[in-house]
């Protein structure tokens, strides 16, 4: 069953909302006020307070603002502001959780014991936190699901939406991509891949390590297929592994890949795709396991702006695709991770 | 720094009190309800964090009520108390 796209939320480098990303996608360009001193990248949430009294957002983690930020703008872009939302569902794809809170929460138990462990971090801590701040503050009183399945995270998810929506439990869904940028990851990162994260992401060097942290959430406003849908369609959603059941990917389609300067996971792509009808845009956002949303929310701009955008310079592509009108070429989303296992999103308008 | 200016810098950062300044809180200001605002949760993270930075227990909630009430009172439980 296709989904339509009502309404589009982000924050990540690039600043917040629909038209910050679009100038990213216009300039090739990442504010420097939203990269860290390491190079990484981070998501501002200062626009927050615009839906949510300061004082409310007290008790709620990084994680959760940005998730909730999205959510509310992705609401307020579908017009559904003052709209009954009580058949909205709300799921949530991420490839750690709320890493930053769990680790302050373990931390204060290892070293002061149980009696001085945090309830705010522990609250904050469980999985489903940020999906359950999304339904209370939004009033999304249909299910509520938070699906973590690394890079496959956002297919994963998607898959459970699209069977919502099929089912007929939900009339809407507020379906979410986040993942956070914090000390404990870098520490985790620099163990995998050495200090040397500094960059500039080249999603088309596949055989050359140059992914860099990032952080954001996206929101996408689904519904069941509708004639109104100003950013177009989710087709279908595929999930499976290249090696037992090899892609067979036409050459009249478009690709948005997910290639963020990870060796090992992007090494599959130059198997699936040709450099010359993809394009990737990690060095705007940086590399998260989530961030597959972010390239299925690019879709959906290019979609509305019926533009496919030009890849950020530093890319490492080829033969760079130019900013180009979309006409008729269907667009698609693929992600692998390092096991050859992939996610494909088709997408119409 | 006094048990009294370091309760007011550790409540503004660990309860996550934005918008206002350790120097704003007055020693007898009601910290639950009217005053400073706090609620039955920042009631259980103040136990910890009494415990955490000043090395005192609290074991009661309900009989320690009082010790709640203003920065002037918890103080000076935490001056009585502290080995």
């Amino acid at each position: 069953m296709r989904m339509a796209i009502q309404g589009v939320g982000i924050t990540g480098a690039f600043g917040t909302g629909v038209d910050a990303l679009r100038t990213a996608l216009q300039t090739g360009q990442v504010p420097a006020e939203n990269k860290t001193a390491e190079n990484g990248y981070q998501a501002p949430v200062d626009k927050l307070v615009d839906f949510i009294p300061k004082r409310a957002l007290r008790r709620i983690d990084h994680f959760s603002k940005m998730t909730l930020l999205s959510a509310s703008l992705a609401i307020q872009d579908a017009k559904l502001e003052t709209a009954d939302r009580s058949r909205m569902g709300v799921v949530i794809a991420t490839g750690y959780g709320t890493l930053q809170t769990t680790f302050k929460f373990l931390d204060s138990y290892l070293d002061y014991g149980y009696a001085c462990s945090s309830p705010t971090h522990f609250s904050n801590s469980v999985h489903n936190a940020a999906a359950a701040h999304v339904s209370m503050q939004m009033q999304a009183t249909a299910p509520s699901l938070t699906v973590t399945q690394f890079e496959m995270s956002v297919a994963s998810a998607l898959l459970s939406a699209q069977q919502w929506l099929a089912e007929g439990r939900v009339d809407q869904v507020l379906f979410g991509a986040v993942d956070e940028s914090c000390e404990v990851l870098h520490y985790c990162r620099n163990q995998f891949f050495g200090a040397g994260e500094q960059g500039p992401i080249q999603p088309f060097a596949f055989d050359k390590q140059s992914a860099v942290a990032g952080e954001g959430a996206t929101f996408l406003l689904l519904t069941a297929d509708s004639e109104a849908a100003p950013y177009g369609f989710i087709d279908s959603v595929q999930m499976g592994n290249h090696t037992v059941s090899p892609l067979q990917l036409s050459n009249d389609e478009l690709f948005i890949i997910g290639a963020d300067g990870h060796r090992q996971c992007s090494s599959w792509y130059p198997q699936a795709v040709s450099d010359s009808n993809a394009v990737a845009y990690a060095p705007l956002y940086g590399s998260f396991l989530a961030a597959a949303g972010f390239d299925l929310a690019v879709a959906a701009v290019s979609q509305r702006d019926e533009t496919i955008y030009l890849c950020p310079e530093s890319s490492g592509s080829v033969g760079l695709l130019p900013t180009q009108k979309l006409t008729s070429q269907p667009l698609s989303c693929l992600k692998f991770d390092g096991g050859g296992n992939y996610g494909l999103i088709r997408l119409s308008r | 720094m006094s048990v009294k200016e370091k309760l007011k810098q550790v409540l503004i950062e660990d309860l996550n009190i934005e918008d206002v300044e350790p120097d704003e809180i007055a020693d007898d200001l009601a910290l639950f309800g009217e005053g400073l605002g706090l609620d039955s949760l920042d009631a259980v993270e103040l136990v910890i964090i009494i415990q955490k930075h000043f090395g005192v227990e609290i074991k009661d909630m309900v009989e320690s009520r009082p010790i709640f009430e203003s920065i002037n009172t918890l103080a000076a439980y935490i001056e009585a108390n502290k080995s």
